[in-house]
């Protein structure tokens, strides 16, 4: 078994404050871990943490065999093979659906233009976009423009997809959208991926490992659901007790 | 009170004439202040986390340098009068060479100098025109171009450029426009640019209300030109 993400004993300040206490967590090629906590537990910090978007404090994070901190070169290439959705969709507001997707592949990967709208298109269609891809950001819904961002982040062929809470700007009926392009994604691709969200459902149906995140630390983790089956700490039970009757 | 026809149409070619230099000075400063404004407005930001993350090693006391200097242009620039800028570079400066470097027959031309000043004047406002627009440019852009992996040069140039420039034409435009009118402070160092035609024009004839008249229509024409050619470049656009 290889671990394509690797934190040993990882801490993170943002100035005196420290965020992230002792992190271990070891997550191998192909798994999907589900992150949740309540809000300011640290999971944006982890995840943006293991695509250098922040810089541990200490301790040790080797991603796909690159220790980090490294030099700025290797940062680029461990972004370039860990994709990143965000909360806020954060699609270029000023190129096209297809434009956007092409992004990567012509700017980070060098490719030429026609093979890279060739990809972005195929792309398009996996996320059932076909029809918008001349549409700029503002002109889609934002289920739509979640589904663009997940293709934009694919595009360049990455190793490990990150989420960061995807689904929590949407109206709940655009939810089942983009919870269903990541299932996908999970089924089709075998791809790594460490998922931020509240949405239990998906965490049992796709996620390999649950994790449970308080006050900075990794309080509770295992098979999804065990963990909801059986959770521990009072803070789990707590926690669980809140997204359910949302 | 009689107003004569003749009067403008007598002295509509050395108006135009004027009006023409005016145009010129207005165009190489705004080209030239551009340049300059970029250069300064990235540099009052440069190693920031406007720009894409913080620098490392070396750059990061080269970054703080390029800070202090562009914010030192700029204060200097704001804070001090078109027309001493003027004067002190047609007058003063070639003195200092001078004196410095021992270098004789060092001089400006009175139009260099009104086109250089104009350069550095528009760069100075143009620059706190660049970083606002920049500034204002939402981080998670930045964070979801830096996570594709590009380079923070491809994220200045394909990201941050385009959704900050469309942002800057309104103020831009307004800014081009105070250039345009600065022009006329030129008088001072003799550039015959169309206030100094009208002036001069108006000391032989003192036609007074013709001549001012017409140079207030001609400089009207030539704001309304520049405000309406940004217009365009804004519709062409794309809406975002
Ligand atoms: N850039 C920053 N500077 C200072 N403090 C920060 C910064 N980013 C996050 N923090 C702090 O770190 C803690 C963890 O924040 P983080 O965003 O990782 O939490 P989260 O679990 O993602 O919360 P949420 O569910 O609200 O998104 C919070 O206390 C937050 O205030
Ligand atoms: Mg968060």
């Amino acid at each position: 078994m290889s671990s394509i993400i690797e934190l040993k004993n990882v801490c993170k300040s943002f100035g005196k404050t420290e965020v992230l206490h002792n992190i271990d967590l070891s997550i191998q090629e192909g798994e999907v871990v589900v992150v949740i906590g309540p809000s300011g537990s640290g999971k944006s910090t982890l995840i943006r943490c293991i695509n250098c978007l922040e810089l541990i404090s200490s301790g040790e994070l080797v991603v796909d065999t690159i220790k980090i901190p490294a030099e700025r070169k290797k940062m680029r290439q461990i972004r370039l093979e860990v994709g990143m959705v965000f909360q806020q969709f954060n699609l270029f507001p000023h190129l096209t659906a297809l434009d956007n997707v092409a992004f990567g592949p012509t700017k980070a990967r060098k490719m030429n233009k026609l093979k890279a709208a060739e990809i972005a298109r195929d792309l398009l269609e996996k996320v059932g976009l076909s029809a918008f891809q001349n549409k700029l950001p503002g002109q889609l819904s934002g289920g739509q423009q979640q589904r663009v961002a997940i293709a934009r982040a694919l595009a360049v062929s990455p190793k490990v997809l990150l989420f960061d809470e995807p689904t929590s700007a949407l109206d709940p009926e655009m939810i089942g959208e983009v919870l269903d392009v990541m299932k996908n994604i999970a089924k089709d691709s075998g791809m790594t991926m460490v998922v931020v969200t509240h949405e239990m459902g998906f965490a049992a149906q796709v996620g390999d490992r649950l994790i449970f995140m308080d006050d900075g630390r990794i309080v509770e983790e295992g098979k999804p659901g065990e963990v909801m089956k059986n959770p521990q700490s009072d803070r789990l039970k707590d926690f669980l007790g809140h997204v359910k009757h949302h | 009170m009689d107003f004569e026809f003749s009067v403008i149409t007598e002295s509509l070619p050395a108006l135009l004439a004027g009006a023409k230099l005016t145009w010129i000075i207005t165009i190489l400063g705004i080209v030239g202040g551009m340049i300059c404004g970029i250069l300064a407005g990235l540099g009052r930001i440069a190693g920031t986390e406007a720009l894409g993350e913080e620098p490392h090693g070396i750059f990061k006391p080269i970054s703080v340098l390029i800070r202090y200097i562009s914010s030192g242009y700029v204060e200097t620039i704001r804070g001090t009068p078109i027309i001493v800028q003027a004067m002190f570079l047609y007058f003063a400066f070639p003195m200092l060479v001078k004196a410095v470097f021992d270098i004789d027959r060092f001089r400006i031309e009175a139009l260099t100098a009104a086109v250089i000043t104009i350069i550095f004047n528009a760069g100075a406002y143009i620059a706190e025109i660049v970083r606002g627009s920049v500034i204002s440019v939402d981080k998670g852009l930045l964070e979801a171009g830096m996570s594709l992996g590009i380079s923070r040069f491809q994220l200045i140039v394909y990201v941050i450029g385009p959704i900050a420039f469309r942002r800057m034409i309104p103020p831009l435009g307004n800014q081009f426009i105070i250039s345009l009118k600065d022009t006329s402070l030129f008088i001072v160092i003799g550039v015959g640019e169309l206030t100094r035609q009208g002036q001069e024009i108006m000391a032989s004839n003192f036609r007074a209300l013709e001549i001012w008249l017409t140079v207030a229509v001609m400089y009207l024409i030539m704001t309304t030109v520049l405000a309406w050619s940004l217009r365009r470049i804004e519709k062409k656009m794309k809406i975002f």
